[in-house]
């Protein structure tokens, strides 16, 4: 029995730790210790067991052999015809595998959401004990989801973890339940998700009418076989899968949501909306590289769409003075990198920055999380300062997260970005899908984005981490460095935020390509195209002479330290803090609008929601008065038709009757009066009725 | 001209005498002797019941008496033994009845032989003629019976309005009769049917003449637009009266109705069926209707019985085998939860008068329990739901029509009926879901009466066992259809 | 096609309610409330331990109909008990059982008066659903289909809330309307088997009488089009009304909110799987013509459904009628699935209506515990009950998820059968239905949130007890299923597949003199330039 026969256990483990906590430690409150020493159990051998499988996978069956773990039949959903006219049948199994891109992504999410774990214990040490459980057994489904998501083997599974994670999020924001604002985050993630997942169910539909399976080894050569039979059907499925991508890594249009997402504990925001989940789009589109490849117009939106969003978030980024949404928007701009790599087809470096990413950014929220925690729950970065000397560890290693965002060489960020950006301008270069000035358009984005960066970045380093504390006096007596189990982690990051990006140097400038130790790896999930060699890969190596290059990786260093040397300038030394002031002042417009991130949510709050509640309140009026109506409209009629007869009946006899009653016991000369009252009342009816039984019965003897 | 051919007539002459037994037998025993003269008559019924199956066993096909006055076949033997049934429950339910209200019985319970006696005439008369005195006879008797309670205004009222009306019909009937007479030359109605096989039936005054008698026919079974008389002489009557008259005479009405037109009038179809047709149809309509807001029970199961008259017609304008037999169940099963019904209406009494109103019988489920499920079962029946004999009836005569292809006319048939539920409702509703305690409601008393519950039991079980085991009666009423010309 | 081993079995499963109800009739006092608890909760238990062997017993590959009794009820005009179920029927009938047991078993406080005739309306209602569901001769199924309405009128109307007089009505005349025109359409049927309509001068098959259903269906590809769109109609008004379909739904607010709790969960969870089973069970197979031309309608009204169910859910102030216009919401999706007669729309959609039942039973469950607390069911009223009552809110949020079709919980695997099913017969109905999904998801969280999320704000919420033990359990159970269905519904596939391709070899039978089928429509893309093909699909 190998470790990677048992890659379902991987999930299942955290899973077993979250059932416990959530069951059993949670109702009965069990010590914290208990809690946490099962949460950590749950990761920490789903990380260990992660690794090894790996390990021996690499080792016996090598990283080009795909290996697939077959649970058992999920869904029977009987036979349709497909779009070729043939019977396919809807089997979808619950099935894991094992391959470079799931690989890659289970070593980080197991080792970087065990970190998290252990910074959580000391994060959260303050809560009650069944509050603690709460939040560990969340922790661990979270980790449960995510890692069935990574591992599933086709897109039904991929699902499961895909809506799991949602939930996980939603609960995890929704942590401090009884604040409203932090439900209503919660709530806000879940929907916003779900608008993505609506698009990402009907690719899945989409796939099965094209293909006839989800399975991704099934389907992927199929269309690789194929690329002109598939191409517009390609572009359908793409696009909805993006749609899916958009929702749930926080794009344009549906970013809002992440943002908010901060109202939950840091490290949730560390591991969930930094680290793991809201990559998760980056992932499936890497992992259906092959579906976009066939689609230049799909690669083409995923392109546009990240790199807006990369500039766009970024612009934000320049004036929040909250630190936690600083990051949020960062991390938008940087998953706005990724797309924008994977829409120009360096699916590698898309990949890539995603684990480095992973590293400082994560580092990043749990440096926040150990300021936060110093200073009391306060995230406003005006009411810090000169933390340095307070909390050093946590200032380094929130400093080197810092310099490998902002892309300074050595750093992590710095390959994998970089990368990216050429990739961008390569794009441009050898004209992609003969799209190239589009490409070129966003490479230049990109660079302008890496200058916010760098700037907004280390704006926040300077006004926490330099300068005088302006917290006031009491705060200040308060701040500590943090415990063992929140420092560990960061270091473990730093470390990793400095030396990870060596897994993939660009080894081709030093015409060493295959010190490119990522790109080798990933080399099996880029399936050649049709039975030319791959389009806009190979071929763009010519577009761009190895001189340029070394420009281009110059030119984005120096665009980098440009935005380092900016924020020194405002917000270091004697004029700290009133340069902005002046700018803002001689840009107010601008400012306001970036202070108010351009009123996003409450133009959606006015158009989408209202519309929909307003929409719906309608509906409901329609229902009562128009639908319901109609129904108790025909009673009421009948009714009161009944009424009418009833008098009818009266009426017609009543001369009559009244006649009788009185001259009944009279002389007979009422009597003829009686008659004749009578005959009147008898006539009525009799001959009215015989009459109309005689006209009908001639009326159908004539025809 | 012997004895001997009288034999086939014992049963009309000893219900006549009984009649007038029980007539002279009431004078010396006065008031006090309601129940003996109530036994005496049902014994008499029984007897005569004996005497009308002794007589029709031996009969195969249609025995001919009288000089061709009167037939025995089982059509005959069906109706007669079902209004015997009638008219056995009418007397046994009266009698509590009778004794509150200070009422002697001998009158009553002669005046139910002789309207029994004529509608015995009515069952198996074979000649216009015969069954025009029948038809009197019943009349008149009824006439009487719903003026009973002398001191009550209401009775008198309704007594007279039937009486002229019913004398107004009775000429529309004999004037038909003459116009067939005229153009025909017989009053036989096996003479009828064939001279109308061999004339072609265009001829306008024969025509009229057929529709006219239908016109009569439809009076005698309430049928809109004839109806009016209903809710008052049902109102008015002394409730077991009601009980009788919604019962009895019509279910003698449509045994005549059926002589005349599934066999005298037969191949004429063509012409009176559209008229039945709409007759049919309104009555459904109009009866089920103006019952919704009815707040007098009795009142309202009038329209209710006019509302049946209007789904048993259907089996008239189906012209079918179904049709008949269907018919013929219904009149049955209808007499069972409609006496059943009105047993409730007798014993209910509020504040010393009868329970009339819907309010009356609020919160009765608590109180009463038993009697609310009976009285739940007769509404349901009387609303067609299954399980119970209603359905049933109801099911075969919709079929009917269906098979004869009038599938606008089930269509109104069936809502109709689903409209019904709402009224016969309303009294479940006061039953179960208002506990008699809402202001404005003096929830009434059920009365002990051994009698009347007797039949009331009587009626539960054949609603419940016909409901369930339909497959005896389905079998005799079509043997008793087979006796018509049309099969 | 027939299968008479166990006949017996159906019999005692059906009958064993109403007995039970007689003896507690006659034999029970109506003051000793604890018996009349325990003999109610005895009888359902042993009825549901009962019913627990046709899931074993019953033979996916054997005959079309199990378990089957028949006798002659009325032979002269064709009428027969005639029994039996196929895995379809059983599966529903296991549905009913349990939820029976616990509509009983959750009722022991919520009802303090006039309990006996409570109890024996509950037992009646059983016998009447079950035998809806295993009933083959169309008489026999009328009967019961009515003798359901009567105990349930006085469920809701005897104990409902303080409009019940008029919602209890309201059910009774609305679903009764729609019965009685579906009597007439099985008259035409049967006329038309047999000796024909004369006067409209339809001539029949003259076949002997009879309302088989077994029967009926082999004469259903010579039944004329004309017949089949009329008494399709008839059908559809009658299955409609029941389902409740859009716009006929609108008697079951009123129903849900009037109703007691297990008047709620009995009608949602079986009374309105009737009108859905009713469509599977005659109007597709006997009618296939008709189906197939109304098949664009129906799916429309079941998208105009799914989509107004759920805004006009999302308006509600009331808690009961939020999940109650969830419902229709829901069942929109059942019928579309349904409509879009391929395997996975018909699968998606039978399992469906298990889910249905489980998860808005349970919702109703959960309403009635807050409200037996509280008398009250205003969302407004209410706010942070997750901090006084934990585990309530645990089971409310499962619940939930599995109502809004989270994975690994039952109403992902219906709505996702059911749409790549109708993806499958047409992408814009899939496109848009799928928007439903997005719509309960913000209802239902919505709901969520206002009910446990938020300061603790009303005074009265204050000491709310959380659930007790007897609730846990009447809840349990439905969770289970969920979890089962959601992670491993093979079983409940097995036992339905051969139901499904009977009705669409029925359904298809009818296709070939149809024009171009949606499946052939496919096979000429195929030939089509693949490009064109995957373009037509995606434009």
């Amino acid at each position: 029995m190998k470790f990677y026969d048992l890659i379902w256990l991987i999930p299942v483990l955290p899973l077993l730790g979250a059932i416990f906590n959530g069951f059993v430690s949670n109702r009965l409150g069990l010590s914290k210790s208990v809690t946490h020493t099962v949460a950590l159990l749950g990761s920490g051998l789903a990380w260990l067991l992660g690794w090894g499988a790996i390990v021996q996978w690499i080792l016996d069956l090598g990283i080009h052999h795909t290996h697939i773990v077959r649970l058992f039949s999920w869904i029977q959903g009987g036979s349709l015809r497909i779009l070729d006219g043939s019977l396919a049948e809807v089997n979808i199994a619950a099935s894991f595998q094992l391959d470079a891109v799931s690989a890659l992504m289970v070593s980080f999410v197991t080792f970087v959401g065990f970190l998290i774990h252990v910074y959580s214990i000391g994060y959260m040490h303050d809560e009650s004990d069944r509050a603690y459980a709460r939040y560990f057994s969340y922790l661990n489904l979270f980790m449960f989801s995510m890692l069935v998501l990574v591992l599933g083997s086709n897109l039904a599974v991929l699902f499961v973890g895909w809506e799991g994670v949602g939930l996980c999020s939603y609960l995890l924001i929704g942590f401090y339940f009884e604040k409203d604002w932090c439900a209503a985050a919660g709530m806000k993630a879940f929907i916003v998700n779900r608008i993505g997942d609506w698009g990402f169910l009907l690719a899945i539909f989409a796939t099965f009418m094209v293909f006839g399976t989800l399975e991704f080894t099934e389907f992927f050569p199929a269309a690789a076989a194929h690329p002109e039979h598939f191409a517009s059907a390609a572009t359908v499925i793409g696009l909805l899968l993006f749609v899916g991508a958009i929702g749930k890594s926080a794009q344009i249009p549906l970013y809002v949501w992440l943002p908010d997402a901060m109202a939950g504990p840091t490290p949730v925001s560390a591991l969930i909306h930094a680290a793991t989940m809201v990559t998760a789009g980056v992932y499936m589109v890497v992992r259906c590289n092959v579906i976009y490849r066939l689609s230049p117009t799909a690669m083409l939106v995923v392109a546009i769409v990240g790199g807006l969003t990369a500039i766009f978030a970024a612009t934000i980024g320049l004036v929040q003075n909250d630190i936690k949404k600083v990051l949020a928007y960062s991390t938008v701009s940087q998953l706005g990198y990724m797309f924008l790599g994977a829409g120009v087809g360096a699916f590698v470096a898309a990949i890539f920055h995603v684990l480095t990413h992973a590293f400082f950014k994560a580092c990043l929220f749990l440096g926040s999380g150990s300021v936060i925690h110093a200073c009391g729950g306060e995230q406003d970065i005006r009411k810090m300062g000169g933390l340095k000397k307070y909390m050093p560890t946590t200032y380094w290693t929130f400093l080197v997260a810092t310099l490998a965002i902002s892309g300074i060489p050595i750093f992590a960020g710095f390959f994998s970005k970089d990368e990216i950006l050429f990739k961008a301008f390569e794009a441009g270069a050898s004209d992609l899908n003969r799209f190239g000035s589009a490409y070129y358009v966003l490479w230049v984005l990109g660079m302008v984005g890496a200058v916010l960066t760098a700037f907004y970045m280390f704006r926040l380093v300077f006004m926490t981490f330099h300068g005088e504390f302006r917290g006031g006096e009491e705060a200040e007596h308060h701040l500590h460095e943090s415990p063992w189990t929140m420092t560990m982690p960061l270091v473990v990051l730093g470390v990793l935020s400095i030396f990870g990006g060596f897994l993939g140097i660009p080894g081709k400038l030093f015409h060493h390509p295959e010190w490119n130790l990522v790109e080798r790896f990933l080399e099996p999930m880029l399936l050649p195209i049709g039975h030319a060699a791959e389009a806009g890969h190979d071929v763009s190596h010519h577009a761009v002479s190895l001189g340029l290059e070394w420009g281009l990786v110059v030119l984005s260093v120096a665009v980098a330290s440009f935005g380092i040397w900016l924020a020194y300038r405002f917000y270091m030394g004697a004029e700290a803090l009133v340069r902005p002031q002046r700018l803002a002042e001689r840009f107010p417009l601008a400012h306001k609008l970036l202070l108010n991130k351009y009123w996003m949510d409450e133009i959606y709050d006015a158009t989408v929601i209202s519309g929909t509640v307003k929409g719906s309140r309608l509906l409901w009026e329609f229902d009562a008065r128009v639908v319901d109506g109609a129904v108790n409209g025909t009673a009421l009629t009948t009714v009161g038709s009944s009424f009418m007869s009833g008098i009818f009946d009266l009426r017609v006899v009543d001369g009559a009757v009244n006649l009788i009653a009185t001259c009944y016991d009279v002389a007979s000369r009422w009597f003829r009066k009686l008659q004749v009252g009578f005959a009147q009342g008898y006539a009525m009816v009799m001959v009215f009725g015989a009459a109309i039984l005689l006209a009908v019965y001639y009326l159908f003897k004539l025809n | 001209m012997t004895l001997a051919q009288f034999v086939p007539f014992l049963p009309e002459i000893f219900l006549a005498v009984a009649g007038f037994a029980v007539l002279l037998l009431g004078i010396p025993l006065g008031r006090g002797g309601v129940r003996p003269l109530s036994l005496f008559g049902v014994a008499s019924l029984g007897i005569t019941g004996v005497l009308v199956w002794l007589v029709a066993r031996p009969v195969e096909g249609p025995l001919v008496i009288l000089g061709d006055m009167l037939v025995i076949d089982h059509l005959a033997v069906f109706f007669k033994l079902l209004v015997l049934a009638a008219g056995a429950m009418a007397i046994f339910m009266a009698a509590g009845y009778l004794e509150r209200y200070g009422y002697g019985g001998g009158e009553y319970v002669s005046l139910i032989l002789f309207a029994t006696v004529g509608m015995f005439i009515m069952a198996s008369g074979a000649n216009l003629a015969s069954l025009y005195v029948g038809l009197e006879l019943m009349a008149l008797s009824v006439y009487v019976l719903v003026g009973y309670f002398k001191l009550e205004i209401k009775s008198n009222e309704g007594a007279i309005k039937y009486f002229v009306l019913g004398a107004a019909s009775s000429a529309i009937l004999l004037y038909g009769i003459s116009l067939i007479y005229g153009s025909l030359g017989t009053l036989d109605l096996q003479e009828i049917r064939e001279s109308l096989v061999a004339v072609p039936t265009a001829n306008p005054m024969l025509v009229l003449g057929m529709v006219l008698v239908s016109f009569g026919m439809l009076f005698k079974v309430a049928a809109v637009p004839f109806h009016v008389w209903t809710p008052d002489a049902y109102e008015g009557a002394p409730t077991p009266v009601t009980a009788f008259i919604s019962v009895a005479p019509k279910a003698a009405a449509f045994a005549m109705f059926m002589r005349l037109f599934f066999d005298a009038f037969a191949p004429g179809v063509e012409h009176w069926r559209v008229v039945l047709w709409v007759a049919s149809a309104a009555t459904m309509i109009y009866g089920n209707v103006a019952a919704l807001t009815q707040n007098n029970v009795k009142r309202m199961l009038a329209y209710s019985s006019i509302a049946h008259a209007g789904y048993a017609l259907m089996g008239l304008v189906a012209f079918n085998q179904m049709g008949a037999w269907a018919l013929l169940m219904y009149m049955l099963i209808y007499a069972f939860m409609n006496l059943g019904a009105f047993g409730f209406v007798i014993l209910l009494e509020s504040k010393g008068y009868a329970g009339e109103k819907i309010v009356d019988y609020a919160g009765l489920a608590r109180r009463h329990p038993g009697a609310a499920l009976g009285m739940l079962i007769f509404m349901l029946a009387l609303a067609g739901i299954p399980p119970t004999a209603g359905f049933m009836g109801k099911l075969y005569l919709f079929a009917a029509a269906v098979e004869g292809g009038y599938v606008l006319l089930t269509l109104i048939a069936v809502i109709m009926s689903a409209v019904s539920l709402y009224y016969y409702f309303r009294i479940v509703v006061q039953m179960y879901l208002q506990d008699g305690e809402e202001e404005g409601a003096e929830p009434a008393e059920l009365l002990r009466d051994r009698w009347t519950e007797a039949m009331i039991t009587v009626c539960i079980v054949a609603t419940m066992v016909i409901g369930v085991w339909p497959r005896p009666i389905v079998g005799w009423a079509k043997s008793a259809a087979g006796a018509l010309g049309i099969m | 096609m027939m299968d008479f081993q166990y006949g017996w079995l159906l019999n005692l499963i059906v009958y064993l309610p109403l007995a039970g109800a007689l003896l507690m009739m006659f034999f029970i006092n109506k003051e000793n409330s604890t018996a009349l608890k325990t003999w109610a909760t005895l009888v359902v238990g042993v009825d549901f331990l009962v019913s627990i062997p046709l899931w074993f017993l019953f033979k996916p590959d054997g005959a079309e109909f199990q378990f089957a009794t028949q006798l002659k009820w009325i032979p002269s005009v064709g009428v027969q008990y005639l029994f039996g179920v196929d895995g379809f029927a059983v599966l529903l009938i296991l549905l009913t059982t349990l939820l029976g047991f616990i509509a009983v078993y959750c009722s022991f406080t919520a009802i303090t008066e006039r309990q006996k005739e409570y109890y024996v309306f509950l037992l009646l209602l059983q016998t009447g659903m079950l035998g809806v569901f295993c009933s083959l001769d169309f008489i026999l199924f009328y009967v019961f289909w009515e003798v359901m309405l009567v105990p349930m009128y006085f469920l809701i109307g005897v104990w409902g809330g303080p409009r019940r007089l008029y919602a209890a009505i309201k059910f009774f005349l609305y679903t009764l309307v729609g019965s009685v025109l579906m009597l007439v359409g099985i008259l035409t049927l049967y006329f038309f088997n047999s000796t024909g309509l004369a006067a409209i001068g339809l001539e029949g098959l003259g076949h002997a009488a009879t309302f088989s259903i077994p029967h009926l269906y082999t004469i259903a590809p010579q039944i004329l089009p004309e017949v089949q769109f009329w008494v399709f109609l008839a059908f559809f008004v009658g299955f409609a009304i029941k389902v409740p379909m859009f716009p006929f739904h609108t008697w079951l607010p009123d129903a849900h909110v009037e109703a007691p709790t297990a008047g709620s969960v009995i009608l949602a969870a079986v009374l309105l799987k009737m009108g859905t089973y009713g469509f599977i069970r005659f109007s597709l197979p006997l009618l296939p013509d008709a189906t197939l031309k109304a098949v664009g309608w129906i799916g429309v009204l079941a998208i105009i459904a799914i989509v107004y169910g759920a805004l006009v859910a999302m308006a509600q102030k009331d808690m009961k009628k939020l999940v109650a216009y969830s419902s229709v919401s829901h069942m929109g999706f059942v019928m579309l699935g349904m409509f879009a007669l391929n395997e996975a729309g018909l699968r998606g959609s039978i399992l469906q209506m298990l889910n249905h039942g489980v998860s808005t039973g349970a919702l109703f469950l959960l309403v009635g515990i807050v409200y037996e607390r509280r008398h009250n069911r205003m969302i407004a009223e209410y706010g942070g009950l997750a901090k006084v009552m934990p585990l309530y809110a645990t089971f409310f949020l499962i619940i939930t998820m599995s109502s809004i079709g989270l994975p690994t919980l039952n109403g992902f695997i219906g709505e996702f059968t059911i749409l790549i099913g109708v993806y499958n017969h047409s992408w814009v109905w899939a496109l848009v239905a799928a928007s439903g999904i997005v719509l309960g998801a913000a209802y239902m969280l919505w709901l969520y949130q206002r009910v446990f999320f938020g300061e603790l704000s009303n005074e009265k919420n204050k000491d709310l007890k959380d659930l007790n033990l007897r609730e846990q359990w009447t809840l349990i159970p439905l969770i289970v299923i969920a979890f089962w269905v959601g992670l491993y519904p093979k079983p409940f596939f097995d036992r339905m597949a051969p139901t499904v391709d009977r009705v669409l070899q029925r359904v298809d039978a009818a296709r070939h003199d149809q024009g171009p089928t949606a499946a052939d429509h496919v096979a000429e893309l195929a030939h089509a330039p693949a490009g064109e093909a995957a373009g037509e699909h995606g434009e």
